[in-house]
């Protein structure tokens, strides 16, 4: 069951709430709030041990997060009004959220369920390169990843152009791209011999047309799939958004919440940003409607999550979200490094093993700073998730995963600034196999087996 | 009282004693032009603390908005003497398609917090609206952000549709945003590509002063 809180009672308000000038949102409620909230809860970030083991911390950054968001509310862009949420709405939607959906279809279907800290049930892994591509390359990429076998859920690569024309957002050529991607996606789930797997999808789809466009239950995104709609960083949404909602809970799909909260920007630090990861679940709840929410907080100069400042604050997000709620989330990983580095499967690595220990679900790898043309591969993808898998299944504490983080961040964070950017999906992969190379193969074996020695107990 | 303590007031973003302290000054007929000199290393210092985050945008925002009010002060005496004019006036959004603003908005405020006097369009904005506002600002610059590889060819409009209005040369087009690089500017025919907020002030100067120059020889040749 699936119900978007309350919808049209929230809808309403981007009309009706308070007027606010877009220039003072950020600078003038959002930030002094927020400022207020790491005080009043004593949020204190600890980079010594980027996996605390502190429930009275969860339970407390809770508190601050629901604060923040019951007071600042959602900023529309378009109406310039602020939509606000009370206490016993928050309680409410809390109340009536699903802790668990059967997504996919057929005999591809798979229940996805809340998750607690040290969990020893594996994390959902979602596959995501989170990049675009040269359209040449998509289907091929979209079969590489779709024959991962820890694959419950995909979301597919970006379409630059198609039919040899670049694509440009919210016109006719987005339109085109899209359907070209889902039917990439369809025909590659049906020769893995996996019909009804989850999708998420589609991401060429930039502008609400090209979503809407898409919805068909024969040839396109079901309604066992789902879309991810973005919350502006930091909160702020668009009607362009809510059009989208509005159109997923109608039509029936699932749909996820996307954000990105900016270390070194409004959040200012480590405190805020996990604050903000907190507040972003309520949002997606209650505003969105959203069945799960996907984070992906990221460094403002590196555009990554696996140095320690943006790992505290997963960790500790993750375990006040557990703790105190039973809603769904994935951690989103941006790597700094690119493919085929040992670097960018030590960061996944990393960034798999925080995030299952404290409770996440995985959505793997943005590489290369998320910002190069067919740069990411399922190999480091599929890294995390066996990390991810191996340390449920070991029901490792949140102690030892601080140790072999501490040893990890010491294989990588100090050349996070001039990481390695590595080469593109062509380069280490086999594009009409859609396998890795035997070199790329091999360096992924080797961190693997490195991992093992380091306390990962991998069943394979 | 002393530049130095105004200084200070602005780097820790203390807007009332900021203003206090330039009036102040002023009232004891301190040289404006001393002090924006001042005022101008101090945001320097904040913009290379920002770059390597040992403050966050809301740290360097508000140290911006101490001496915009400083700014406000310092105005009138500084147009008596004939100085004071902005570095340059910039139109800036995020084009067409294209919601993200996070970068264009550091940009803002680093072209602000450096002198410019900048408009802000926000995002999804027409190509022939960024032309549109340029016409009405007597702008210097058009600055566009573009974050995706499907709303970079917005650009290229926006440097098209100058040319086509003949109105290619009456302004600097700078573009940047992460997917767009040095060989995309020079595909379009960009002015200028800045790969971070941070450089932005000092390239879109130079880039200035380069054209002065160029049009003050040409002017001596005929
Ligand atoms: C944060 C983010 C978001 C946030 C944006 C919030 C906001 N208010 O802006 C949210 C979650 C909302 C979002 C939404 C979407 N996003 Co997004 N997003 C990003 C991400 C990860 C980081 C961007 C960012 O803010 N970086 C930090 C800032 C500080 O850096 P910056 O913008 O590059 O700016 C710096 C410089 O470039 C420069 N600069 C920038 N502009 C200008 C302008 C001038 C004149 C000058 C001088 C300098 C300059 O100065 C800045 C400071 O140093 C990028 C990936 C990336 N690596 O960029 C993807 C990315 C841009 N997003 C992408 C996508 C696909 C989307 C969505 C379509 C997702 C979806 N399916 O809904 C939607 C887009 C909706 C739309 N129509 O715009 C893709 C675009 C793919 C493509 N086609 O190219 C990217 C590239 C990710 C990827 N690799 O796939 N996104």
């Amino acid at each position: 069951m699936s119900n978007p809180y309350r919808l049209w009672e929230i809808q309403q308000r981007s009309n009706t709430g308070p007027f606010c000038d877009e220039n003072d949102f950020l600078p003038k409620i959002f930030v002094p709030k927020l400022k207020e909230v790491i005080k009043k809860y004593e949020i204190k970030y600890d980079p010594k041990n980027p996996v605390p083991a502190d429930d009275d911390l969860a339970d407390r950054l809770w508190q601050a997060g629901w604060e923040l968001f019951r007071e600042v509310g959602l900023y529309n862009t378009d109406t310039h009004r602020i939509i606000k949420v009370s206490d016993e709405e928050i309680k409410e939607a809390l109340y009536t959220a699903s802790d668990r959906y059967w997504v996919g279809s057929g005999k591809d279907a798979v229940l996805w369920k809340h998750r607690q800290v040290e969990d020893t049930e594996p994390p959902f892994c979602i596959f995501s390169p989170d990049c675009t591509c040269s359209e040449e390359l998509h289907y091929s990429m979209c079969l590489a990843f779709l024959k991962e076998p820890l694959l419950d859920g995909f979301c597919a690569p970006i379409l630059e152009d198609s039919m040899g024309l670049k694509i440009l957002s919210a016109s006719p050529f987005e339109i085109n791209g899209s359907t070209q991607h889902i039917y990439n996606l369809r025909l590659a789930a049906k020769q893995v011999g996996r019909p009804g797997v989850f999708l998420v999808a589609v991401g060429t789809a930039e502008h609400d047309s090209g979503q809407i466009a898409v919805s068909n239950n024969e040839w396109g995104v079901r309604t066992s799939d789902s879309r991810i709609i973005g919350t502006l960083t930091e909160f702020k949404t668009a009607d362009t958004l809510f059009n989208r909602v509005v159109h997923c809970h109608q039509y029936g799909c699932y749909v996820g919440n996307l954000t990105g909260p900016i270390y070194g920007g409004w959040c200012g630090g480590s405190e805020g940003v996990a604050v903000v990861l907190v507040a972003y679940s309520l949002n997606g709840l209650c505003i969105y409607g959203a069945n799960y929410n996907q984070h992906f907080p990221f460094h403002l100069n590196w555009v990554s999550n696996t140095t320690r400042e943006l790992l505290w604050p997963i960790a500790v997000a993750g375990q006040a979200m557990a703790r105190n709620s039973k809603l769904l989330y994935t951690s989103n990983g941006f790597a700094n490094a690119g493919p085929m580095t040992e670097m960018l499967f030590y960061e996944t690595a990393c960034h798999a093993l925080v995030s299952t220990v404290t409770s996440w679900h995985l959505w793997e790898m943005a590489s290369a700073r998320n910002k190069f043309r067919n740069r990411a591969t399922p190999l480091e993808a599929r890294i995390g998730m066996e990390v991810g898998h191996a340390v449920a299944r070991q029901g490792m504490t949140r102690e030892q995963a601080n140790e072999i983080t501490l040893k990890l961040l010491d294989k990588y964070e100090s050349r996070a600034a001039d990481a390695p950017m590595g080469v593109e999906y062509q380069e280490c992969y086999d594009v009409a196999t859609a396998l890795p190379t035997q070199e790329h193969f091999d360096m992924y074996r080797r961190v693997k087996d490195e991992l093992a020695e380091m306390g990962i107990e991998f069943p394979y | 009282m002393s530049v130095e303590e105004l200084c200070q007031a602005v780097e820790t973003g203390d807007q009332k004693k900021s203003k206090l302290l330039a009036q102040k000054l002023m009232d004891e007929g301190t040289d404006p032009l001393k002090i924006i000199s001042s005022l101008i290393k101090v945001m320097g210092k904040i913009g290379d603390k920002f770059s390597r985050l040992e403050i966050f945008l809301p740290e360097m925002m508000m140290s911006g908005e101490a001496m915009s009010e400083v700014v406000q002060i310092l105005s009138p005496h500084l147009k008596r003497k004939g100085a004071g004019q902005p570095k340059g006036r910039v139109i800036l959004g995020t084009v067409k398609g294209d919601l993200h603003d996070i970068g264009k908005n550091i940009v803002k405020l680093m072209l602000e917090s450096n002198f410019f006097e900048v408009k802000d369009l926000g995002v999804d904005v027409d190509s022939t609206d960024f032309i549109k506002e340029a016409e009405t600002m007597g702008a210097d610059i058009i600055g566009a952000s573009s974050l995706m590889s499907t709303t970079l060819p917005h650009q290229k409009e926006i440097i098209d549709i100058l040319k086509e209005l003949g109105l290619r040369g009456k302004y600097k087009v700078v573009i940047g945003g992460a997917p767009t690089t040095q060989e995309w500017a020079d595909d379009i025919g960009a002015d200028l590509y800045c790969p971070d907020a941070g450089s932005a002030p000092k390239l879109i100067i130079n880039l200035l002063k380069t054209t002065l120059k160029k049009a003050s020889m040409e002017e001596m040749e005929r």
